[in-house]
C-alpha cells in the first residue's frame, strides 16, 4: 500500500515542489496545509503516515503545531522542513518527537532519502 | 522537463510578488509602530520563504538579500536591534531592492548590483553603522510603483461551475435567437446576434482558462518508465514531445490512468529484454516515445514503442477461442479489425500477469476512459517493429461539434468525433451481403443499417431484402474502434456545436444515448452514443 503523506508549508511553491517529488516517487499526498490550524485539523482527518512540517508557519510556530499533531496521534512520523539558521528550533523539534529534518533548498534525492528513512524507522 | 520548470517559475514569480507586497505593507506598519510583533513575525516569515524559494529556483542573489534581511528582522524581534534611524532606511531600501530583483527575474532582465546593500546589511548584523549614499538619506521614493501579481490560483471546482453556467447560457441564447427570428423583430434580432457573439467569446474564454499543458502529465513519466524498466529488467529510453500542447485539465485527469496503463504495458510487454533485442538485430536499449500534438480541434497523444509488436494471428486465434467472432468470419477480417479485439472487455494477450502491468486490467479499461470523453483509441502495430497507441481527445469537454439529423420527425445529434463522412446513395449503390446492406465508401466495404430499425426493434434484425431498398438514402458513416458503420437517417439537418447535458434519472441507464441537448427551437435532442450503437449493431445484425 502507498504511504500517505500530508504536506504542511505556507509557501505554495514549496508545497508544489514537495508534492511533485513525493507523488513521482509513488507516495500518496493526502493533503496540503498552509497554516498551523489547517495542519492540525487535516492531520486528524486524513490520518497520514507521515507529515512534512515547515518550521516557520503564519499562525503558530512549527513547534506548537508539532506538539498539537503528536497529541492527537503520537505514532505519526513528522519530518521538519527548515532552512539554514534554524538549528535551534530543529533541535527542539527532534526532542519533541520529530523523526528527521530536511534543510531547504532541498534536492529531490535528499527528500526521498529522508522521507523513506523516516517511514522505515520504527 | 521544460514545462515543469515553467510551472515552478510561474508559481515562484506570483508568490514572490505577493510576498513583496506583504513585506511593503508590514514594514510600513513597523514604521508607525516599531514594536509591532505580528508585523515582525510576518516579515521574518516572508523573508524566510522568499529565501528558501529563491534558493530552490537558483536565484541565489535574491536568496542572499532575503537571508540577511531575515537575520536582522530576527534580531529586532528578539529586541537586540531597534527598528529606527539608519537601520530602518537600509531595511526599506532592502525591501525595494527585493521588489526590483523579483521583477527583473520575471522579465529575464539583469539583476541590480546588491554589493552595497549586502555590505550594509552585514554591518547591521554586526551592530555597526551602515554607509548610506546621499539619496538613501533623503525622503522616501515618491515614484514608487504599485504592482499586483499577474496570476491568481483558482480551484478547478469553480471553473467547472463556471463552465456549467456557460453551457446553460448557450442553450438559452440559442432559444432567444430562434424566438427573435420567429417574432421577426429587427431590434430583438440584432440584440440576439450580439448576445450570440458575446456568449461565444465567453465560452471560448472559460474553456481557455481550463487549459493546462499536456506536459504537466507527460513529465511524470520518466520516473514511471525508469521504475518499470528496472523491475522488468529492460533498457528503455523515453523521449517526450509536445509538452506545451494544451488540453482541458479534467480531460488530462481522466486519461491519467489510461496513459499510465499504456506506458507500463509498452515497457512490460512491448519492449523486449536486451538479449531478445540484440538477437533480433535491434539496439539493446528500447525506444519509447510519448508525444502530444494537435490535429484540427483534437489533441492526439501517442505512445510509441519499438518493441516486438502485436501478433495479429495470435489475436485472431484468441478472438475465435473467446467466441468473439466465428472462425469463418475471423479469416476475412483485416488486421485493423483484428487488433480492435484487444479493446474488448477482459481480452488480455499477456500470458502471465506481472506485478507491473496490473492484474486483470486490460485495454478495455483504457478504452472506456477514452470513450467517456467522446474520444478515440487506435492501435497500429508491425510485428517485430513496434506498436503505436493513439489517443484522440477533444480539447475541451463542454462543447462538442455534432451532426444533427432527423429520424421519425425527431431531431438527433451524433458527435463529429465519431463521424467519418456523410453520403447520399441510390439503391443501385447498395448491395446485400448475407442479409446486411453494404456500401462501398472510398473503396472500403461498410455495412449500412436503418437507424430506425436498429433503435426501435428488438432481437436479431431480419435480413434486408432488395424490395425494401427504394429511393435515395441519407447515410451517416460512423467510425468506432476501426469499425465503420453506415446509419440510414430520414434527413440531414446541419452541423452545430452543442452543449451535452447528462441524461436525468431514470433515463440515464439507457446507454444508447450519451446525453441530451436543447436546440434553439426549445426541442429536446438526444445525442447518440456511437460506441453503444456499434455494439448494438454487432449484437443484432442478422
Amino acid at each position: 500500500m502507498k504511504n500517505r503523506i500530508l504536506i504542511v508549508d505556507d509557501s505554495f511553491y514549496m508545497r508544489t515542489m514537495l508534492k511533485n517529488v513525493l507523488t513521482d516517487a509513488g507516495y500518496e499526498v493526502v493533503g496540503e496545509a498552509a497554516n498551523g490550524q489547517q495542519a492540525i485539523e487535516m492531520a486528524a482527518s486524513t490520518k497520514p503516515d507521515l507529515i512534512t512540517l515547515d518550521v516557520i508557519l503564519p499562525d503558530n510556530t512549527g513547534l506548537d503545531v508539532l506538539k498539537g499533531i503528536r497529541e492527537n496521534d503520537p505514532d505519526v512520523k513528522v519530518v521538519m522542513c527548515s532552512a539554514v539558521g534554524q538549528e535551534v528550533i530543529v533541535n527542539e523539534a527532534l526532542e519533541s518527537g520529530a523523526s528527521a529534518y530536511i534543510v531547504k533548498p532541498f534536492s529531490e534525492e535528499k527528500v526521498l532519502e529522508i522521507v523513506g528513512g523516516a517511514l522505515a524507522a520504527e | 522537463m521544460k514545462s515543469r520548470e515553467q510551472e515552478y517559475r510561474e508559481i515562484f514569480m506570483s508568490e514572490a510578488l505577493e510576498y513583496y507586497d506583504a513585506m511593503s505593507q508590514h514594514i510600513s506598519e513597523l514604521e508607525r509602530n516599531p514594536q509591532d510583533q505580528p508585523s515582525l513575525n510576518e516579515l521574518f516569515r516572508l523573508m524566510h520563504n522568499l529565501k528558501s524559494n529563491s534558493r530552490a529556483m537558483g536565484f541565489t542573489e535574491i536568496g542572499e538579500v532575503a537571508h540577511h534581511m531575515e537575520t536582522i528582522f530576527g534580531l529586532i524581534r528578539e529586541k537586540q536591534r531597534d527598528f529606527a534611524g539608519s537601520l530602518s532606511k537600509v531595511l526599506f531600501s532592502g525591501v525595494d531592492t527585493l521588489g526590483t530583483m523579483i521583477r527583473a527575474v520575471g522579465e529575464e532582465m539583469p539583476l541590480p548590483d546588491v554589493t552595497t546593500l549586502l555590505d550594509n546589511l552585514d554591518r547591521l548584523v554586526r551592530g555597526e553603522e551602515p554607509e548610506l549614499a546621499d539619496e538613501e538619506l533623503s525622503d522616501e521614493d515618491a515614484t514608487r510603483k504599485l504592482e499586483l501579481s499577474d496570476l491568481v490560483y483558482i480551484q478547478i471546482k469553480k471553473l467547472d461551475h463556471l463552465l456549467n453556467l456557460v453551457g446553460e447560457l448557450i442553450i438559452d441564447r440559442d432559444r432567444i435567437l430562434t424566438l427573435s427570428k420567429e417574432l421577426g423583430n429587427t431590434a430583438l434580432q440584432n440584440t440576439a446576434a450580439h448576445l450570440f457573439r458575446i456568449t461565444d467569446e465567453l465560452q471560448y474564454s472559460v474553456m481557455d482558462a481550463r487549459l493546462v499543458n499536456v506536459g504537466s502529465l507527460l513529465n511524470k513519466f520518466p520516473r514511471v518508465v525508469r521504475d518499470v524498466a528496472t523491475a522488468e529488467q529492460k533498457q528503455v529510453e523515453l523521449t517526450l514531445s509536445g509538452q506545451d500542447i494544451q488540453i482541458d485539465r479534467n480531460i488530462l485527469q481522466i486519461i491519467t490512468d489510461a496513459l499510465l496503463h499504456l506506458v507500463r504495458n509498452a515497457v512490460a510487454h512491448g519492449i523486449e529484454t536486451p538479449d531478445e533485442r540484440v538477437k533480433a538485430g535491434k539496439a539493446a536499449e528500447g525506444q519509447l516515445r510519448l508525444s502530444a500534438q494537435t490535429e484540427r480541434d483534437d489533441v492526439l497523444i501517442q505512445v510509441i514503442d519499438d518493441g516486438k509488436g502485436i501478433n495479429v494471428e495470435q489475436v485472431r486465434r484468441k478472438a475465435v477461442e473467446r467466441g468473439l467472432v466465428s472462425k469463418q468470419n475471423a479469416k476475412n477480417l483485416d488486421d485493423d479489425a483484428v487488433r480492435a479485439f484487444l479493446f474488448e472487455p477482459g481480452f488480455s494477450m499477456a500470458k502471465e500477469v506481472t506485478e507491473i502491468s496490473g492484474r486483470g486490467v486490460g485495454l478495455d479499461v483504457v478504452k472506456l476512459a477514452i470513450d467517456s470523453l467522446g474520444g478515440q483509441l487506435r492501435v497500429d502495430s508491425k510485428l517485430g517493429e513496434g506498436t503505436t497507441f493513439t489517443l484522440v481527445l477533444p480539447t475541451s469537454i463542454a462543447v462538442k461539434g455534432a451532426l444533427l439529423f432527423e429520424l421519425a420527425e425527431r431531431s438527433y445529434a451524433i458527435p463529429l468525433m465519431h463521424t467519418d463522412s456523410v453520403v447520399s446513395l441510390m439503391p443501385e449503390q447498395l448491395h446485400i451481403v448475407g442479409g446486411v446492406l453494404m456500401a462501398s465508401i472510398q473503396s472500403e466495404n461498410v455495412p449500412v443499417v436503418s437507424l430506425k430499425r436498429l433503435l426501435y426493434g428488438e432481437g436479431p434484425m431480419p435480413p434486408v431484402v432488395r424490395a425494401e431498398v427504394q429511393g435515395r438514402h441519407d447515410i451517416i458513416i460512423i467510425d468506432y474502434n476501426n469499425r465503420k458503420l453506415g446509419l440510414i437517417v430520414d434527413r440531414f439537418l446541419r452541423q452545430q456545436d452543442i452543449v451535452i447535458k447528462p441524461m436525468s434519472k431514470p433515463l440515464d441507464t439507457i446507454e444508447l444515448f450519451g446525453g441530451v441537448t436543447l436546440l434553439g427551437s426549445g426541442q429536446v435532442c438526444l445525442v447518440l452514443d456511437v460506441p453503444a450503437l456499434t455494439r448494438l449493431f454487432l449484437a443484432r445484425r442478422p
